[in-house]
């Protein structure tokens, strides 16, 4: 099983189509539960606490904004941790860990970075792109080889 | 207990800097809450297309939503709160934006603010008591005159005031620098009382504001304990008699610097200096300490000088007193550094806190800063306006508040 | 700041979403409660939620994907059923990732679409989809040429 990230990482379809055949998608929601499953101080609603602002200093300096650098805190271990990933470039309506553009180029840079393999799409349109999409996704996966 | 005032909160990164528990804990501290807007994809899509701002990160896109959703009143709140991360420009243009949007097409209550992981609900109380002060008690910042005998007492971080009103007319005053907090209060207590001949028995509402409001407010049991944006937006129209229409505050504090946008006396949209105290009422304190003067004499010093051949940036308190000292020791003048000293700290308020609510003229000037002509002068060349300081304005917490607590009398 | 204890340590949530025509969440709920050895189901308007060990979790989503696998979409979730933190009720409004699931539910039936298809056609026949990092641009000469016939 390959750890393969999903961009956008709170995907549903990406997340789905990776687990179906056969890898580990890394995902937000992953990510989330850990944070939530920890005990520590209290910080609702997320339990991300002032401290991962100045973990997300490994990702990002000082001068760029603590979101930026919170949400870093949850995504830079994930980037590291990528040996494959799928990427959809006009995923612009996903929200909250999602939601904002400067991590999320942050994000789609160190992937680019990052010699792994990568397959780049935009959300279906239409039945044949839908077609299109499942396909490739699909081949990608099996190419990577190693599913459960 | 009264039902909590509904704050709407509009924001992109709290969650994620790690301070949406200190925005939850400043709210609930003053009997607020903090909801968002429930809206649907469709309205996403609409209303991002129909505002105009093409931005790219997606929770300011659900932002602007919500704001729309609650200027058409198909969310209903009692005051908003805009919040977004601190050095991000993409954010800065939709919280300036979403806040001028919101001022100027509905009567709810705004405060913006920019945040980092280091921001406290501490930081955050004072706003959020101005907030739910507005939503909750309009009546109350109605009152236009002072009635009866009450007492008002300023606890300021650099200094405390007192002022003691009879039907309308300040009758007695008091004031100095704060040392504790409470010896202070009653040393400017007694010296109003005396001054204005009454006995505190006689004093038939009370009201305190400051830093030192609940501590004060407490111990003498006054009947309103209140923030100060919204006493001194209401003290500084009072005393400029500028009840009715727009005016903007601005209060240059000795630890941080507020501008109101102010409508028929109760406040739209303010702010309040945060991130740093660089530019406030103590660089002047220092600067007049530097140059051998009392400052009471700064201002006048000022006015005889010309700030513009004197490079000084008071936007931090340490480099601003090096170039102070640096352009001493190039053999400025003492009236010039006086002078750009005034000219910076106006232009550090100008540069930080004006450019977040709209200036309307009247600009009245209030707070022991508003006595430097010299700051006042400077401040009305930026603005390019006659700068109002009514009198008494050095008292204007304590005015604000006698005023208020008049209705508290309890025959009223 | 006070300490935080977590609750449902160790156990994973997914969401079971469904798009199909053969059958809706509540009927997917009650096969979900039948398989169920303990975990914790609950019905939502996309779907259900399920909470419990992963062994137990995995398996019981396994199984209730085989009722129409192509229109069954599972996805882990960060939190627990029914946590204030993440619930209509407590926020006032839907949480964001909310709305990202609601965008996605307008291209699942291409996808669905895309799942059926695949198993009917020879994959090698199905051309890959556009590469969004490829900007096409108009050549030169043809742009050349476009002016020239409308000049003439």
């Amino acid at each position: 099983m390959v750890k393969v990230f999903i961009y956008p990482a709170t995907s549903l379809i990406l997340s789905d189509m990776v687990a179906r055949f056969g890898h580990t998608p890394l995902s937000s929601a992953v990510a989330i539960r850990e944070r939530i499953q920890t005990p520590g101080l209290e910080s609702p609603p997320l339990q991300i606490t002032p401290e991962e602002p100045k973990k997300g200093l490994k990702w990002a300096a000082v001068e760029v904004p603590a979101g930026v650098r919170g949400r870093m805190s949850l995504y830079g271990p994930m980037v590291e941790a990528a040996e494959a990933a799928i990427i959809i470039n006009d995923a612009d309506l996903s929200f909250g860990c999602m939601g904002c553009a400067r991590t999320n180029e942050l994000i789609k840079f160190q992937l680019r970075e990052k010699d792994i393999p990568k397959l780049d799409l935009n959300y279906p349109k239409n039945d044949e792109e839908g077609v299109q999409f499942v396909s490739a996704i699909k081949k990608f996966l099996e190419g990577l080889g190693g599913a459960k | 207990m009264t039902p909590p005032v509904r704050i709407a909160q509009i924001s992109c990164g709290p969650d994620y800097a790690g301070v949406q528990a200190e925005i939850n804990a400043a709210a609930h501290e003053v009997n607020g809450e903090i909801f968002f807007p429930d809206i649907t994809l469709k309205d996403i899509r609409r209303d991002f297309d129909a505002f105009g701002l093409d931005v790219k990160s997606p929770d300011l896109k659900l932002a602007i939503a919500r704001a729309m959703a609650l200027v058409e009143g198909r969310v209903e709140a009692d005051a908003v709160f805009i919040a977004t991360c601190f050095r991000c420009a993409e954010a800065a243009i939709v919280r300036n934006e979403l806040r001028r949007y919101i001022n100027e097409n509905s009567k709810l209550p705004v405060v913006s603010y920019s945040f980092t992981e280091r921001t406290t609900a501490g930081t955050l109380l004072t706003r959020m008591e101005a907030l739910t002060t507005i939503a909750r008690r309009r009546a109350l910042l109605a009152r236009e005159t002072q009635s009866g005998i009450t007492l008002g007492i300023d606890s300021g971080s650099a200094t405390t005031k007192a002022i003691v009103m009879k039907d309308d007319k300040i009758i007695g005053t008091g004031w100095q620098p704060t040392t504790e907090v409470m010896k202070s209060a009653q040393d400017v207590i007694d010296h109003a009382l005396s001054e204005a001949g009454i006995t505190l028995k006689e004093v038939q509402a009370i009201g305190t504001t400051g830093y030192g409001r609940f501590l004060v407010g407490k111990e003498i049991k006054a009947d309103l304990i209140q923030e100060e944006l919204t006493v001194n937006s209401k003290g500084a129209v009072y005393l400029a008699d500028k009840q009715h229409g727009p005016a903007t505050v601005i209060d240059i504090g000795g630890m941080d610097n507020k501008a109101i946008a102010v409508m028929d006396g109760i406040p739209g949209t303010f702010t309040m200096g945060g991130i740093c105290a660089g530019a406030s009422g103590r660089f002047l304190e220092m600067t007049a300490k530097r140059l051998g003067v009392d400052i009471t004499e700064l201002g006048p010093l000022a006015m005889k000088g010309f700030g513009g051949t004197v490079p000084m940036n008071s936007y931090c308190i340490v480099f601003g007193t090096q170039s102070l000292v640096n352009a001493l020791a190039a053999g400025s003048t003492r009236e010039d550094v006086a002078a750009a000293a005034c000219h910076s700290v106006a232009e550090q308020v100008f540069e930080q806190q004006l450019q977040e609510v709209d200036i309307k003229e009247p600009v009245i000037m209030v707070g022991g800063t508003s006595l430097i002509e010299g700051l006042v002068h400077a401040m009305g060349e930026l603005l390019q306006t006659k700068i109002v300081v009514p009198h008494h304005s050095q008292y204007i917490g304590s005015v604000g508040s006698a005023l208020l607590a008049s209705g508290f009398i309890k025959d009223e | 700041m006070t300490a935080y204890t977590p609750v449902h340590a160790g156990t994973v949530t997914k969401y079971v979403i469904v798009e199909s025509f053969d059958i809706t969440p509540a009927e997917l709920a009650v096969r979900g409660y039948e398989i169920s050895k303990g975990a914790m189901i609950k019905e939502t308007c996309f779907g259900l939620i399920v909470n419990g060990m992963e062994e137990e979790v995995d398996r019981i989503v396994t199984e209730l994907r085989k009722a129409d696998p192509d229109h069954i979409f599972i996805k882990d979730r960060g939190f627990p059923p029914g946590d204030a933190r993440r619930c209509r009720a407590s926020l006032g409004g839907a949480r964001p990732g909310y709305h990202g699931i609601e965008h996605e539910m307008t291209v699942i039936p291409y996808v669905s679409h895309g799942l059926e298809e695949i198993k009917k056609r020879d994959e090698s026949t199905i051309p890959p989809p556009k590469n969004p990092l490829e900007h096409h641009v108009l050549a030169i000469d043809k742009l050349k040429k476009l002016m020239e016939a409308q000049e003439s």
